[in-house]
């Protein structure tokens, strides 16, 4: 003891103990860490890094009719930004991008809300969350033509709404147009919104909700003031899921809009469909380019490592 | 003085469980009143009823005469400090302090020259006049206790209730917080209702102590005559300072308990039936079991087992008939610390005087 209280006092001794610590620990900890980080690595390397790095090269490569040639080449890309319908795609998809964050933000934050603060049993908190993933059980196609009966011509909607006198004639629009598109991603992706947000509502202390209105806050005040603000990390979340999702979309435009809808994941499937690698490796580097601009954006708002 | 707050009657029930019983106080205008009662006691649902968290099943609660019933909490002018201190997160500690008088439903100041120089005073006042800028999770417990009282003080309540507010700190600093509690108090002149489940907490901060027990007050007192004079064996039982042997009094005059029989005096006021017999653990006198007893000493027979040494008082412990631990608390201001030998006899003695007797 008098010996430790020596050492110490000296300050050599903390130091030749940490010393003698690290010599111990170190190649030992240091050899687990690589092993443990190793089959990561390895596998981002092989399946993304190396497919990303190839996905820009051959965007430059020479498009022949059937074939590509490694002869470098800007015409892809002059090819999409010069052609109507290709950056229209850009364009119509950051739209529908904007329209399907909103409408699973409008329609998931009531939701999670519901489920996150007003659901205080944490039992019935999992049941109904779980409720909220069981369409997921059935097939995504089957998910998205099931929108088909229920918003054709003579389908479902418009069936009700004559019956009950609403309207005359069947509305056309409800199907194989963006609005299709917009009500089918926004019912299979709402859920990717609710569920982050309802865990971040869940953590907030019921006290602190009693302190602001002990000091006076109405209910709104309190929801701006404290509830959203702390839920923001959620919200956050649940939009880097739906927007990574819905980007990369093309099969909910497929079935719901009659191929009249056109997304930049529709223009690979078709341009890879016809052997045109090097131009949807175009499109591919520039919604890969957009989805990383609008992440980065959301992580901006929140500082995600502080928050979870 | 005059009741600033009166409690009549108050019942609660959760489902068939009586939280409070009838129970009936009054708060002094600028005083410090300590509510103590064990965990299950009903305190904390006495605090909320009268913050207005919760509505009583019965009675009425009058804030300077005028009933609060169907009043919100936030219209009462009572301010609340709960035990988590329930701390926006999100905000700086300024404008954790600022919520009340930036948020507010009625008469919001709008004048951030005004917030500034209110909440500034406050966190003068609870000094942590450098810390406005910090985040909440970058001040230590003490100082998230005073962030909550100041977020409380800012708005000018008549009279701030405190949920166990010291339950959550360490040792060292809640020492420290009993005292700037106590003058942060004195400053403004407001009456603090401090909720506790710690006897020395209870008496070292209270002007006057309340001690409650299954919903029911038992006893409300200065501190001094709560500890010297607990109205009953229940308020002694609480104040763990008491040695208590449970028996029966018999004519009046004499108490017995198992086979040991101590004379009961007329000023004791001690009816023939059940009860107990309170020594406090102070009041005892240890001597080997040999030695004779001064003349007028009453006593009983005990083995010694173990002391705990606390600084300024050492306690020892001795096992007397029927398994039953004895402790008697030696003032170390007063008295020499005694080796006694473990597992030896010895006698315990007092005067029959210093005794309480409740039967």
């Amino acid at each position: 003891m008098a010996e430790v209280r020596h050492r110490i006092q000296d300050g050599t001794g903390a130091s030749a103990a940490a010393r003698i610590a690290a010599e111990r620990k170190d190649p030992h900890a240091r050899r687990i860490t690589a092993l443990l980080i190793a089959p990561g690595t390895i596998w981002m390397i092989l399946f993304l890094v190396v497919p990303m790095l190839m996905m820009v090269y051959v965007s430059f490569w020479t498009q022949k009719t059937f074939t590509i040639e490694p002869t470098l080449t800007l015409n892809s890309w002059i090819a999409f930004f010069s052609s109507e319908t290709y950056f229209g795609a850009l364009l119509r998809t950051i739209r529908i991008w904007l329209i399907v964050l909103a409408s699973t933000f409008f329609l998931g934050y009531p939701t999670a809300l519901f489920i996150g603060l007003f659901i205080k049993n944490k039992t019935i908190q999992t049941i109904v969350l779980v409720l909220c993933v069981v369409p997921f059980w059935t097939s995504f196609l089957i998910r998205v033509l099931a929108w088909r009966p229920m918003l054709g011509k003579e389908g479902a909607v418009n069936i009700v709404l004559q019956k009950i006198g609403l309207i005359s004639q069947p509305i056309e629009v409800l199907l194989f147009t963006e609005f299709s598109v917009v009500i089918g991603m926004t019912q299979i992706y709402v859920v990717f919104m609710v569920g982050p947000i309802a865990f971040m509502l869940s953590r907030i202390d019921p006290s602190l909700i009693e302190a602001a209105r002990d000091l006076g806050a109405s209910t709104w005040r309190i929801f701006r003031t404290i509830i959203f603000p702390l839920s923001l990390p959620g919200v956050v979340v649940g939009a880097i899921f739906v927007s990574v999702m819905v980007l990369g979309e093309f099969a909910t435009s497929a079935a719901l809009s009659g191929r009249k809808v056109n997304l930049l994941g529709n223009i690979i499937v078709t341009q890879v469909g016809s052997l045109k690698w090097a131009f949807a490796a175009v499109v591919g580097v520039i919604l890969t380019v957009v989805i990383a601009f609008i992440v980065a954006a959301l992580l901006k708002i929140v500082d995600l490592k502080k928050e979870l | 003085m005059t009741a600033i707050l009166e409690i009549r009657n108050v019942t609660k029930l959760y489902g068939n469980e009586l939280a409070l019983d009838g129970l009936s106080v009054g708060l002094q205008a600028n005083e410090y009143i300590s509510l103590l009662g064990p965990s299950g006691s009903g305190k904390s649902t006495l605090l909320r009823i009268i913050a207005g968290f919760e509505k009583p099943d019965a009675g009425d609660i009058f804030l300077e005469g005028k009933s609060v019933a169907g009043i919100p909490a936030h219209k009462r002018g009572i301010g609340f400090v709960s035990q988590s201190f329930a701390l926006f997160p999100h905000m700086s500690v300024f404008d954790n302090v600022a919520f009340g008088l930036r948020h507010r439903e009625e008469e919001p100041v709008r004048d951030e020259g005004e917030i500034a120089r209110r909440v500034n005073d406050m966190l003068d006042l609870v000094g942590l006049v450098d810390l406005g800028d910090r985040r909440i999770s970058q001040v230590s417990g003490g100082q998230k206790q005073r962030v909550a009282l100041a977020r409380t003080l800012v708005a000018d309540p008549k009279i701030i209730l405190l949920d166990e507010p010291l339950g959550a700190l360490d040792a060292n600093l809640r020492s420290r917080m009993r005292a700037e509690l106590r003058r942060i108090r004195q400053q403004l002149g407001i009456t603090f209702m401090h909720v506790t489940g710690n006897e020395q907490e209870a008496l070292a901060m209270g002007d006057r102590v309340a001690v409650l027990d299954s919903g029911r007050l038992i006893q409300v007192a200065d501190p001094d005559t709560v500890y010297n004079r607990p109205a009953s064996a229940r308020v002694a039982r609480f104040l763990d300072c008491y040695n208590m042997f449970e028996g029966r009094c018999e004519d009046g005059n004499r108490f017995i308990a198992g086979d040991t029989s101590f004379p009961c005096l007329a000023t004791q006021g001690a009816q023939a039936g059940p009860g107990f017999y309170c020594v406090r653990f102070d009041k005892i006198r240890v001597v080997p079991a040999s030695e004779a007893p001064q003349p007028g000493e009453v006593g009983v027979r005990a083995t010694f087992i173990t002391s705990e040494y606390s600084g300024p008082s050492v306690m020892y412990f001795f096992e007397g008939q029927g398994n039953k631990v004895l402790e008697v608390e030696y003032h170390l201001s007063h008295r020499q610390p005694e080796e006694f030998s473990l597992g030896g006899e010895y006698a315990l003695l007092w005067s029959p005087g210093d005794a309480l007797v409740y039967a």
